[in-house]
């Protein structure tokens, strides 16, 4: 502990400046959310943590970067007349690696406050509950957008150095995003809700694995057996209960370059527009009613 | 961007609590509180659950009342909550640390997570670590500290934004005897030197005797009394007096002073004297008798102190409610 100068007795020391008060700029709650959405974005690809933190994501990030540096070189040397996988699809490609990030990285942003308990602390400051909740959403959500991004924009860099048809392959980069936004907006949600209740992360992981890639499996299995079965509306329906057939589902409808086994057309673009957004506000709302209810205990 | 400079709160009551209400269910936390809190270190007293973790969290909007009305640094709970805990700081009870961060990034992050910018939360950092008394260590993960370490990395994020009031919920829980009074003087600073008003909670009321400006005794969510400390501590006007020497000395002392007409009985090495009677009370007769009782029979007066009460018999006396 600091010496401290006692009344009447000698003075304090040189380097002790005793108790200063902070009478500078208190930042508003828009900037405390930026703040804070920042460091989430950073701590999701282990940035600003330890090492051994970072080799996750780097590593996942690496391996879906890797598939389309190779079809970039495959383009720009033998000079095909298009890219052998569209944006949206190679996405929808990559998507074990997708969902192994989003539930790798969820805990991070949502057991830890949680499970340590230092969640009281953040709602005892001004950001409130629900705020908070949604902040750390959003985080994940621009993490997984970013690790679905960063090959999709190598592939187009690589279909310009190619000379292949500049506004074709913006108006399909552009579908692809808009898409990926989307599908990052429901892989958080969903991975962020279940390593909020789950504190363990081994618990949180192999949830999100579940609902993210095992039941991702199963859906594609019916909607393929379905199809085969000639019972179309019966394939197209299933599809709305994953994330992943939602998007893959989206992108059939809107030309994407995505092959469904039934195509999505008629009125079942609009009911898988409506599921992913009420999923993803579902997720939103219990996220906010979990942070809330274990910040006042 | 609302950039609001820091703002000293101005003298009246830091705290006001009426008819502050919290039932869970059957359960009654908190029954009807009113209180007044002012600045310098107030003392929370009470019993495991009796409600004083719940006040807390009503005061920072974490909880919400079941009725009644509180205002905090003059803000309204109700209405006003991001505004408190702009200028407020808690520690809590419980763990709170995440363990692979060190105290000295964890506190910078706290600091801006109230609002302030990344080279002033890095500054009130490290100020704010020195004064808890956390040095080499605040650079490795608090996983690894002991809980006198973690206790002092809790106060630490409670003060970096430098709060006009802080809720301190237990601060000593878990703490060795020398860590305990250790924090308990760093309490006392925070409420004198640093000029942050103090809401301290403990079970242990000899604590907060020592640091305590104002004591609320709250039982069973009840408000039991709320006073200044000098009160409760009140002289009873009874003596302590101590002789060198075993206990025969003792009774020798104690046997002559009754037969000039006090009341006495022993308490361990020490006679203890009843209140003297009238003729004997005027200021420093009983005093001067003493000194010349202990003289004539060759005694060496060790002591002769006013006898105190303690907190403690604030629970004792019965505890009429308030």
């Amino acid at each position: 502990m600091s010496e401290v100068s006692q009344p009447g007795g000698r003075p304090g020391v040189i380097h002790d400046l005793g108790y200063r008060h902070y009478d500078g700029v208190r930042e508003g709650t828009a900037t405390i959310a930026r703040t804070l959405f920042v460091t989430g974005l950073r701590h999701a690809y282990g940035l600003g943590r330890s090492g051994k933190s970072k080799v996750m994501p780097f590593l996942l990030l690496g391996m879906s970067v890797l598939p389309a540096l190779i079809v970039v070189g495959v383009v720009v040397l033998t000079g095909l007349s298009s890219l052998p996988v569209a944006y949206a699809d190679y996405t929808n490609q990559t998507q074990l690696l997708v969902s192994l990030f989003a539930a790798a990285q969820a805990p991070v942003l949502f057991s830890r406050d949680l499970r340590h308990r230092s969640i009281v602390l953040y709602l005892a400051r001004p950001l409130a509950a629900p705020v908070f909740a949604l902040v750390r959403w959003l985080s994940l959500t621009v993490a997984v957008w970013l690790f679905m991004s960063v090959p999709t924009l190598l592939l187009y860099v690589g279909a310009m150095l190619a000379g292949l048809d500049k506004s074709d392959q913006t108006t399909s980069l552009l579908k692809a995003v808009v898409l990926q936004v989307l599908l990052a907006m429901l892989i958080a949600g969903i991975t962020g809700l279940i390593s909020s209740v789950s504190l363990r992360r081994g618990f949180a992981v192999v949830g999100s694995v579940m609902a993210l890639i095992v039941l991702t499996g199963v859906i594609t299995a019916v909607q393929a057996i379905s199809a085969d079965q000639d019972a179309d509306a019966a394939s197209t329906t299933v599809g709305l209960l994953s994330p992943w057939s939602l998007y893959s589902g989206l992108a059939n409808a809107w030309d994407a370059g995505i092959d469904t086994f039934v195509p999505v057309d008629g009125a079942w673009p609009l009911a898988y527009a409506l599921v992913a957004v009420l999923l993803v506000a579902t997720c939103l709302l219990g996220l906010v009613a979990r942070f809330r209810k274990v910040g006042s205990r | 961007m609302a950039g609001v400079t820091g703002e000293q709160h101005g003298p009246g009551p830091v705290i006001t609590t009426a008819g502050l209400t919290k039932h869970y269910g059957a359960v009654h936390a908190l029954t009807d509180l009113t209180v007044q809190v002012g600045s310098g270190v107030t003392g929370l007293v009470g019993a495991n659950g009796a409600g004083k973790s719940t006040l807390i969290k009503i005061l920072l909007g974490l909880l919400e009342p079941t009725g009644g009305q509180a205002s905090v640094l003059g803000h309204d709970i109700e209405h006003a909550g991001q505004e408190i805990r702009r200028v407020v700081g808690y520690m809590p009870e419980h763990d709170c640390l995440p363990p692979d961060v060190s105290a000295s990034d964890f506190t910078v992050h706290m600091a801006r997570m109230s609002g302030l910018g990344a080279s002033a939360a890095r500054e009130r950092a490290a100020d704010v670590l020195r004064h808890v008394g956390l040095d080499e260590e605040r650079y490795r993960p608090m996983g690894g500290y002991s809980t006198g370490m973690k206790q002092r990395a809790k106060l630490a994020q409670a003060l970096a934004h430098d709060p006009q009031l802080v809720f301190l919920d237990e601060p000593t829980n878990g703490l060795d005897p020398a860590a305990r009074n250790d924090m308990l003087r760093l309490v006392q600073r925070i409420g004198s030197e640093f000029g942050i008003a103090v809401l301290v909670t403990s079970h242990l009321l000899g604590e907060l005797e020592q640091v305590s400006d104002h004591v609320i005794v709250l039982d069973g969510g009840h408000l039991l009394r709320s006073s200044a400390t000098g009160d409760f501590l009140q002289q009873t006007g009874s003596l302590l007096v101590e002789v060198v020497g075993t206990e025969t000395e003792r009774d020798r002392l104690g046997e002559a002073l009754a037969r000039l007409g006090l009341t006495c009985r022993p308490r361990g090495a020490m006679v203890a004297i009843d209140p003297p009677p009238p003729e004997l009370a005027a200021e420093g007769v009983a005093h001067d008798l003493i000194r010349d009782v202990a003289a004539e029979l060759g005694l060496g007066l060790m002591r002769l102190q006013p006898d105190r009460r303690h907190l403690e018999d604030v629970f004792l006396d019965g505890g009429a409610r308030v």
